[in-house]
């Protein structure tokens, strides 16, 4: 302390300093010298000299000096700074309420953004955990009739050879699925499998943590080598790095174990093994197999679109070159990241993002509330310290101190809550939303966000309160008492009140939204009208049952069995579930007797197998013609039943009776099957949001019979999953020796659960954070009130006196509350139009300016504002004059 | 000898007598550099270029402190005085140097 009071007070500028302290010495040498008898005219030379270079040592003190100066203005501030903490952490601990409720709001502002950026940084900033990951870019092949698609190998690897722009291209199939790995003892068990090609851990930049990865010699040599997950390897292998070189049976053939991939490399879905498909020398009808994801890393320095224009005039060389396949398709690129995470995520996290930041924008409109109303309770005490000669800068920057001690201590508890609400996130997030590749995770990143937050926000909400509390002239201030200076600081926290209305309003009209569109996309026409259907996937894995008759038999056993078991109403079987189709356009079809089309050209439908029993079973109608029975058995006349979609591609003629030739969408040139059409069954829908009624063929079992089969169950009454147990007894009284895997046990309620998960998880959490905006406006809102209340005691007083009535009183309030909630929802409802039309992509069943939700969002604030203006309304009107009067 | 003494020494040695000298009470550069000329029979030879850098130095280690006062002569003429951190590093110096001689002496001094 002294010496910085030596330093603010004997301000000597450090040329000065130095120069006086030379000058006395030199003099007082002199002196002494001419004391011991040195002759006056040399001493003065003799005390220079002894000093040797004076501007050398000038140059060194003046250094010294100057860089003792700097620390010590640090010094200076740091102590300042120390001690305006200990007066803001004193002066807070005087009014803990006040700062329980202001750190509380901003924990909960700041804890919500610091988990939405946890979301956003994993989905839209971080990159991806590959090599190099700027330069990966997903490549689609795209028609007339599909807008994102698959790619074919050969396609795939002309692109690579006769394109410049990707050091290498390799791909995958999406989907994963399942090898049966045979056991020493002879059990059987399924092993989750993605085919990919042997180049794709290159081109990801991928190293194996053991043994090696694919090469272009396996794919030559058409090799059965497979990489496993370290996952698998350490449950299943116990992490012994003799499996590699090992060969496994799977499926019944051998395959080698190459190599082990770090644990936490994933592409599109968890997988055990990797297992390679060759791509070399395929046979020229692969053209047409449209089944790999491609993926290419660039060259440095080429650009996507460069790539783009390369790979366009290949695939143009290609048009011509096989034009029965290749004409009317393009090629698509796509950033990798961009790919895997989905326009939808994107969105989404967008949507959060921005609904968050206004919730944090309320809380410290509300916050900035609190400290001016404290500002104003406080300017007798600054305007004593601005008398005392604290300049209106110190006194600033000693109010914000105040804000930014308060708003870390709300960013530390808000980090707490973020970190809470992460640790439930992954419960709550539905499944397959999130990309594999993208991990929630509490970081540093996180906390470093939340600091920052919380320092932005610090000095936003100080800056004006610290403005306003400061601009006085300190006579004014002391004279008056503090008693009548309502009047600027008054309209400034309303317009903040107003603004927080307008947000939760916005916020709350964004969720009415989400929210009828969640209700449309639960409440849609599922076509089939069975209520609860329990079902489950049997996989009679192989080799029991060799041939299709066996199988069928097989399948037949356990109908029976099941169809005998108590409570049961119906039982019937399916290769895939209503809502479940997980890769639509599954064959392309041709109307026999029509006009050919060409081969890229042709439409697409989803291709179900499903027994007899199905129909009856999920009480799905037929709306013409007749269902499959007895007479549709394997060898002999091939049938299909169609649904409306179907139909209506037959353009009002009768569909019974016509023929379609179906083809795979894989392998377009394979001989089609001609398939009879003898009925049309009713709509069902493919995903609860889909924009276009999805088409959809149904062929019997017993004429394309699949290796594993969806069981579904239909109880008499009550909840399906009651009968799971039963189910699964009948099953293994058919299955005497256990040989068969059932899983994926779940009602098509479940599914259905599932299939609107997205919307369900974006109504609930912008739900979630309006109604915490709602709350944080009607704080604010009965802050100002009550302020305002209890700076107008006397004015009412003296009103009461003069005869007003309790009426006229409540009056009063209520249009001062009016007036703010009025002018919030105008402002709201405004901004509404505008961000209705900005989520309008998320909606389904709802127009971004619906007037229900509207009207159901202004009658909500009205009832809310109303009961939150109760108390300060019950507080005015027992006013009583005379004590209002006295007090004064 | 002297000249290949390490140079942190002499800055220590001197840094010390300064100390040494503050201990007594404050006073101007000057007659510090006096009091070190008479005590020590002029036999340590302050070096008066290198007196004030080390004064600098040390108030700005926060060893000494320095205010503006009036010197003999009635002029404005800067204080120095010995600081609590000071004092600590005079004791330490002290005890330092104490050791060194001590070694110094030692092997000199022995038979």
């Amino acid at each position: 302390m002294k010496r910085s009071l030596r330093s603010w007070l004997w301000r000597v500028p450090i040329d000065q300093e130095v120069d006086e302290e030379l000058a006395l010495h030199v003099e007082m040498r002199t002196r002494e010298l001419i004391a011991r008898g040195v002759d006056p005219a040399a001493a003065r030379e003799l005390a220079l000299s002894r000093l040797g270079d004076i501007a050398h040592l000038k140059r060194t003190m003046t250094d010294i000096g100057r860089k003792r100066d700097r620390e010590m203005r640090v010094t200076v501030w740091l102590d300042e700074l120390r001690d305006d903490i200990k007066f803001s952490l004193r002066q807070l601990r005087r009014s803990p309420a006040f700062m329980v409720v202001a750190t509380l709001t901003l924990a909960l502002g700041i804890g919500a953004n610091s988990a939405i950026f946890a979301l956003v940084d994993a989905t839209l900033l971080r990159p991806l955990p590959y090599g190099d990951p700027d330069r990966l870019v997903a490549i689609w092949e795209h028609s007339a009739t599909v807008a994102r698609g698959y790619v074919s190998p050969l396609n795939m690897m002309d692109w690579q050879s006769r394109g410049r722009s990707f050091e290498m291209i390799a791909g995958f199939t999406p989907a994963v699925g399942g090898m049966v790995m045979a056991g020493k003892d002879g059990n059987a068990e399924t092993v989750s499998r993605q085919w990919v090609s042997a180049g794709i851990f290159d081109v990801l930049g991928v190293r194996p943590i053991a043994g090696r990865t694919f090469t272009r010699d396996d794919d030559v040599r058409r090799a059965n080598v497979i990489v496993m997950s370290e996952p698998f390897w350490r449950t299943r292998f116990n992490s012994d790095p003799g499996v590699i070189g090992r060969e496994l049976r799977l499926d019944g053939s051998l395959w080698t174990v190459v190599g082990v991939l770090p644990g936490n490399f994933e592409l599109l879905g968890e997988t055990s093994i990797w297992a390679m498909r060759p791509i070399t020398n395929l046979p020229p009808r692969a053209r047409g197999a449209y089944v790999l994801q491609a993926v290419g890393r660039l060259k440095a320095g080429v650009s996507i679109e460069a790539a783009a224009a390369d790979l366009d005039a290949v695939g143009g060389v290609l048009a011509r070159e096989f034009p029965q396949t290749n004409k009317g398709r393009g090629i698509l690129l796509q950033p990798l990241h961009d790919s895997l995470v989905g326009r939808d995520l994107r969105r989404t996290s967008l949507l959060f993002l921005g609904v968050v930041g206004f919730v944090l924008l309320i809380c410290c409109a509300n916050v900035a509330n609190l400290l001016l109303a404290r500002a104003t309770v406080r300017r007798r005490e600054l305007a004593v310290r601005s008398a005392l000669g604290a300049g209106r800068r110190r006194i600033i920057r000693q109010l914000l101190t105040e804000s930014l001690v308060l708003s870390l201590i709300g960013g530390a508890l808000g980090a707490g809550v973020g970190a809470a609400i992460l640790n439930v996130a992954p419960s709550i997030i539905p499944h397959g939303l999130l990309p594999a590749t993208v991990a929630l995770t509490f970081d540093a990143r996180v906390v470093a966000f939340s600091a920052s937050a919380a320092v932005l926000v610090g000095v936003i909400f100080g800056l004006t309160p610290a403005w306003k509390a400061t601009d006085f002239s300190s006579a004014d201030v002391l004279v008056t008492e503090g008693r009548s200076i309502a009047g600027s600081g008054g309209k400034l926290r309303a317009l903040l009140v107003v603004a927080e209305v307008a947000t939760a309003v916005l916020l709350l009209f964004g969720a009415g939204l989400l929210l009828r569109t969640l209700v449309a996309v639960e409440t849609f026409d599922r076509g089939y009208r069975a209520e609860s259907v329990l079902s489950m996937l049997v996989d009679p894995l192989g080799s029991k049952y060799p041939t299709p008759e066996s199988l069928q038999q097989f399948y037949d056993q356990v109908e029976a069995e099941v169809s005998a078991v108590p409570g049961v109403a119906g039982v019937g079987w399916a290769d895939s579930l209503p809502l479940d189709f997980f890769d639509a356009g599954g064959i392309s079809y041709e109307i026999v007797g029509d006009p050919p089309v060409q081969e890229s050209q042709r439409p697409t439908s989803e291709y179900q197998v499903v027994s007899p029993s199905y129909f009856p079973t999920l009480d799905l109608p037929i709306l013409a013609g007749r269902a499959f029975d007895t007479r549709d058995t394997r060898g002999g006349l091939e049938v299909c039943i169609i649904n409306e979609a179907f139909a209506r591609s037959f353009q009002g003629r009768s569909p019974i009776g016509k023929q379609v030739a179906l083809r795979p969408t894989s392998s377009p040139q394979a001989k089609p099957v001609i398939r009879e059409i003898v009925g049309v069954a009713r709509q069902v829908k493919g995903r609860p949001d889909e924009v276009k009624d999805f088409v959809q063929v149904y062929v019997p079992m017993a004429q394309d019979l699949a290796d594993d089969m969806f069981l579904v169950v239909r109880p008499k009454a009550g909840r399906a999953e009651a009968l799971t147990g039963s189910v699964r007894a009948a099953i293994s009284r058919v299955d005497t020796e256990q040989l068969v895997s059932v899983r994926n046990v779940m009602t098509l309620e479940d599914i259905a659960w599932a299939a609107t998960g997205r919307h369900r998880f974006r109504a609930v959490m912008v739900i979630s954070f309006a109604a915490l905006a709602l709350v944080l406006a009607m704080v604010g809102l009965v802050g100002i009130l009550a302020y305002s209340v209890q700076q107008h005691v006397r004015d009412i007083g003296v009103r009461r006196a003069l005869g007003a009535t309790t009426g006229d009183v409540l009056r009063l309030i209520i249009a001062n509350a009016a007036r703010v909630v009025g002018a919030g929802v105008a402002i709201g409802l405004a901004l509404s139009a505008v961000g209705g039309r900005l989520i309008q992509t998320m909606l389904f069943g709802v127009r971004p300016l619906d007037l229900l939700t509207c009207a159901a969002v202004t009658l909500l604030l009205a009832i809310i504002a109303a009961l939150s203006i109760l108390g300060p309304a019950w507080r005015a009107a027992r006013i009583d004059p005379a004590i209002a009067l006295r007090n004064s | 000898m002297l000249s290949k003494t390490p140079n942190a020494l002499l800055h220590g040695a001197l840094d010390a007598l300064i100390l040494k000298t503050l201990a007594r009470g404050p006073n101007h550069g000057y007659a510090i550099a006096r009091f070190i000329e008479e005590t020590t029979d002029e036999a340590v030879l302050v070096e008066e270029g290198s007196l004030y850098p080390a004064l600098y130095r040390l108030e700005r280690r926060g060893w000494v402190d320095a205010e503006w006062g009036t010197s003999e002569l009635g002029r404005r003429a800067k204080l120095y005085r010995l600081t609590d951190a000071g004092r600590q590093q005079l004791a330490a110096e002290t005890a330092t140097w104490r050791r060194f001689s001590a070694g110094v002496s030692k092997v000199l001094f022995s038979r």
